[in-house]
């Protein structure tokens, strides 16, 4: 240890213990040094006093226990004092405590002090389970060591010598005390590093342990004696540094003693220890990811050592032969065995084979099993990450009866990460909120624990899910898109899209996976901030989501993230609005005729899946622009059929207009492409009506670059034949009608006079009905127009729109029976919706008039 | 002084909270609450399953003005919270006999 320009005796007088301290601090001396130096102070100190007092040598003697005894004093540190003294000695006694005690109380020390006879000793660590344990730090500072060596061998022998296993015992119920009380994670909101998982308990805990089994002193003991490998025991000599410079500097920071890492303090700590705000990362954020990583460190190879004792004390190790489960793995005494640790380097594939045996048989693996695997994760490479046979195994074992321990191991071996190596992004990743409790790992693989306990509580809900894997998945992977800023939801879902691929999942698979991630949190959202009597939204939603059984696992997948985020997130509040939203939406599911094609494919998925299909179609796609084709679009015609109109588009640079017709089994269908200009629809319409023809259906869109596409479904008013229709003719007519060298309503009208002049009273069988909506749909205005069919009525419509300088966007037209429902998506001549209600009102009027012109 | 209890619809809470402040109310309490009135609660029956809805989840606001601004306070929180439908909640006034900022120690209409 090198010497630092102040040493103790520079300093007199326990006044001059906080400035030797701090000037020790200034100098950066930190963590385990800074300790050893308070210490070593102390020592100085009391060695003195006890001079001063000149007792009989051999009656007395000044012994440091617990953390004092380890030669670990943090700043605000109680000293734990015994002074041990011999009974025939005990009327030295009270001048001897007045001089070591009184002085240490003037100063205002924490000062544990204890005055007792060995035998004294011995019987107060028969009731008292810290003392015993605490006499296993005890140290001799200055005194008689006969007297000192007295004590010690009187313990070693009631304690230590034969008592192995009820101190392991002991050990164990001291961990499981404080679990219950300090929670069983380390990855907590306020970890605290003294007595939660992970902190300085526990490797005091192992240090004892080794101490009283293995007759082992420290660390590097352990490591010489094959308990820990030199890797682990670098790893937890660095994690162990860690947690004490941040225990010194947390009780500076706090001024007196303190171990719990409070929220108000995290930042300040992360600000000392350098870490700075980056873009996708609040530096607090970083410094408690580190801390989280050391107390995981800790936590797991305490863990790892501790199951190792309890074999050995058990005797287990040779006994029995394992039952052999597969080559190289077998299960002995309830746990997993990997045979040979050599055979993962020859073998990768026994990774996921060793996992998916848990997983099958519900038994954890053996800790040795746990470090190898740790030890030889950088075998596995791309090749095995891309295994269709580990993408099974995976699948099933999320399947399985209980795959969240199986994560856990996962997780904690490292193997999770090494196989998805999208989810390192998030390791150890905090939110600094009061609201996640949770690092964003454990929070994923928390999910998959809710998720499992879903799946025996919502069973009605469950059923209805056809893929429970892809549930699971998104579980798993729901925010892998965090810590990059904002977006995480839709980041997330293509880096699970990502992993999909990769485990081989088929398109619809990978489409419900994407959906679930990019709206994980779509629902939560809209049950606390829309109205859930509004049923124009309603029906949005349900459309959104369009089918139950995306609904059910949408719905399992909120309840499970927000369960598994943290205690204040998920109440009955909150569960009965979920719920009510829940059965408002799949109810409407249920009800909505399934017969249209639109529903099952939603604007998200279909659309996506039907760009792919039509580029494999073209002959040259990658001349296409993909982004002039709306969803909407997309959506409504098959693969084949827009490929079809992307290739007749291009005759459009010769052509003014494109018409083409074919038969079908009930009706015919027209297409008519060309590029958009005021009026065209009402001409087309026209055009048609001059030939007899009613309209049953029609499908209008235009493209972003103003090319037109309008499917129409005609039949014949006159009962002609396909052949006997004059289709060269139409053909002709459009062209004229379109560069507006038609008479169209001259022509109109003298063909149409006989049907429009019907005799008086006769009424209109159905109310016509005109709405006009403009929240339906964000860009557009919407028009419905409903009323009994006749011949020209289209006409009629999209020329009164027209008359009032509305264009019409997209059209659906649709007629059942005698009636037409035409829905219209317009803007005014503006550009913009139709708000203002006089002219809207004047739009409804004259709609009404056209419709029933009689 | 008075207390204004009002009971609404959750997804109101955004739309009420910034007409009190767009007239100068600044602070007020919220807690998650359930109830029912005439609205009662409801059964749904999916796929053979019950599901029974009994209480309705509703937010809770409180809010302590002065006498003098009760009636604007009301005509503000109706407005902002109404739907039209059942279930848009209730408004409760009452009286409150002292009001003390802990930090100060101040009383009264100043310590609102």
């Amino acid at each position: 240890m090198a010497q630092t320009a102040l040493e103790p005796k520079n300093y007199s007088g326990l006044q001059a213990r906080r400035q030797a301290l701090d000037a020790y601090w200034q100098q950066g001396v930190g963590g385990n040094a800074l300790l050893r130096k308070h210490s070593d102070f102390i020592d100085h100190h009391l060695a003195e006093s006890f001079k001063k007092s000149a007792p009989a040598a051999e009656g007395f003697a000044l012994v440091a226990l617990g953390g004092y005894g380890r030669q670990e004093l943090y700043p605000f540190s109680d000293i734990d004092l015994m002074i041990l003294y011999d009974p025939a000695h005990k009327d030295e006694l009270n001048s001897l405590v007045e001089t070591i005690l009184y002085p240490l109380w003037d100063t205002g020390l924490e000062v544990g002090h204890a005055v007792r006879t060995p035998d004294e000793c011995m019987a107060f660590a028969a009731e008292d389970f810290f003392f015993r344990v605490a006499m296993l730090d005890a140290r001799l500072l200055v005194g008689s060591a006969t007297l000192f060596g007295k004590l010690t061998e009187m313990y070693k022998k009631a304690y230590i010598e034969g008592r192995r296993q009820e101190f392991l015992d002991d050990m164990l119920k001291q961990r499981t005390k404080r679990e219950s009380q300090y929670g069983r994670h380390t990855y907590l909101l306020e970890p605290h590093i003294k007595e939660g998982c992970g902190g300085f308990r526990d490797i005091q805990s192992m240090v004892w342990t080794a101490h009283v089994v293995f007759g082992l002193k420290d660390l590097e003991s352990l490591n010489e004696a094959g308990l820990l490998s030199q890797e682990e025991l670098n790893r937890f000599e660095q994690a162990q540094d860690y947690l004490i410079r941040i225990r010194n500097r947390l009780h500076y920071v706090s001024g007196r003693k303190n171990d719990q890492l409070f929220f108000e303090h995290q930042k300040e700590l992360a600000q000392a220890f350098g870490f700075t705000n980056k873009e996708e990362l609040l530096g607090v954020e970083h410094f408690m990811r580190e801390v989280y990583t050391h107390m995981q460190t800790i936590s797991v190879t305490t863990d790892l050592f501790f199951e190792h004792v309890e074999e050995v004390l058990k005797g287990e190790e040779s006994s029995k032969k394992g039952k052999v489960l597969e080559p190289d793995i077998e299960v002995k005494h309830g746990r997993i065995h990997l045979v040979n640790s050599e055979h993962l380097k020859e073998k990768p594939k026994l990774f996921m084979r060793l996992f998916y045996q848990s997983a099958k048989t519900g038994k954890p693996l053996h800790f040795r099993t746990r470090k190898a695997i740790t030890a030889k994760l950088h075998h596995i490479d791309d090749k095995q990450r891309h295994s269709r046979r580990n993408a099974k195994l995976f699948l099933e074992i999320l399947l399985s009866a209980k795959p969240f321990s199986v994560l856990e191991d996962m997780l904690d071996t490292g193997f999770l990460t090494s196989y998805i190596p999208e989810l390192a992004k998030v390791e150890s990743l905090a939110q600094h909120d009061v609201y996640h409790v949770f690092t964003v790992d454990r929070h994923l693989v928390q999910t998959i624990n809710e998720l499992e306990k879903l799946r025996e509580e919502e069973v009605n809900i469950y059923t209805v899910i056809s893929s429970p894997h892809i549930l699971f998945l998104a579980g798993l992977l729901h925010d892998v898109g965090k810590g990059h800023g904002h977006g995480h939801a839709e980041r997330g879902a293509d880096l699970a899209r990502q992993v999909g691929v990769r485990l081989n999942l088929k398109t619809d698979e990978l489409d419900t996976l994407d959906f679930l991630v990019r709206n994980h949190l779509f629902l939560s959202h809209t049950a606390l901030r829309r109205d859930l009597e509004d049923e124009e939204f309603l029906m949005r939603c349900a459309t959104r989501i369009h089918s139950p059984g995306l609904l059910a696992m949408l719905y399992l997948l909120t309840i499970a993230d927000a369960r598994a985020t943290g205690p204040t997130v998920w109440n009955d509040w909150k569960a009965a609005l979920l719920l009510e939203l829940y059965l408002k939406i799949v109810l409407l599911l249920d009800r909505k005729d399934i017969s249209e094609q639109e529903q099952t494919r939603s604007a998200e998925l279909g659309a996506r899946w039907i760009r792919e299909k039509v580029y494999e179609l073209l002959p040259e796609p990658d001349d296409i622009d993909f982004d002039l084709y709306s969803d909407d679009y997309l959506l409504s015609f098959p693969p084949e059929v827009i490929a079809e109109h992307i290739t007749q588009a291009k005759k459009l640079k010769k052509q003014e207009v494109l018409f083409s017709h074919k038969p079908n089994k009930e009706s015919w269908s027209i297409l008519v492409m060309t590029k958009d200009r005021p009026g065209l629809l009402t001409r087309i319409f026209g055009v048609l009506a001059l030939h007899n023809l009613n309209v049953l259906a029609a499908k209008i869109f235009t493209w972003a670059d103003g090319t037109v596409v309008d499917t129409i479904e005609v039949s014949s008013a006159i009962s002609e034949s396909y052949d006997g229709q004059d289709w060269t003719a139409m053909g002709n007519e459009l062209h004229l009608a379109i560069q507006q060298r038609l008479g169209l309503e001259f022509r109109l009208s003298r063909k149409l006079a006989p049907l429009r002049n019907k005799p008086q009273g006769v009424q209109q069988r159905l109310a016509a009905k005109v709405k006009i909506d403009n929240r339906a749909s964000e860009l557009y205005s919407v028009i419905e127009v409903f009323s009994e069919d006749r011949i020209g009525i289209l006409y009629d419509i999209t020329k009164t729109l027209s008359d009032f300088g509305i264009s019409i966007y997209r059209a659906r037209i649709s007629s059942k029976a005698d009636q037409i429902v035409d829905v219209f998506y317009v803007l005014d001549h503006d550009g913009k919706k139709i708000e203002d209600p006089a002219f809207t009102n004047e739009l409804q009027q004259g709609l009404l008039y056209a419709v029933k012109n009689v | 002084m008075k207390k204004i209890e009002a009971i609404i619809k959750p997804f109101k809470l955004d739309d009420v909270k910034e007409a009190l402040n767009d007239m100068g109310i600044k602070g007020m309490t919220i807690s998650e609450v359930k109830g029912y009135g005439r609205q009662k609660g409801h059964k749904e029956i999916y796929r053979g399953a019950e599901y029974i809805v009994d209480f309705i989840p509703k937010v809770k606001m409180e809010i302590i003005v002065d006498a003098s601004q009760v009636d604007e306070v009301i005509e503000t929180i109706i407005q902002a919270a109404k739907t039209g439908k059942i279930g848009d909640g209730k408004i409760f006034v009452l009286p409150v006999d002292e009001v003390v900022r802990v930090r100060t120690g101040e009383k009264g209409v100043e310590a609102i």
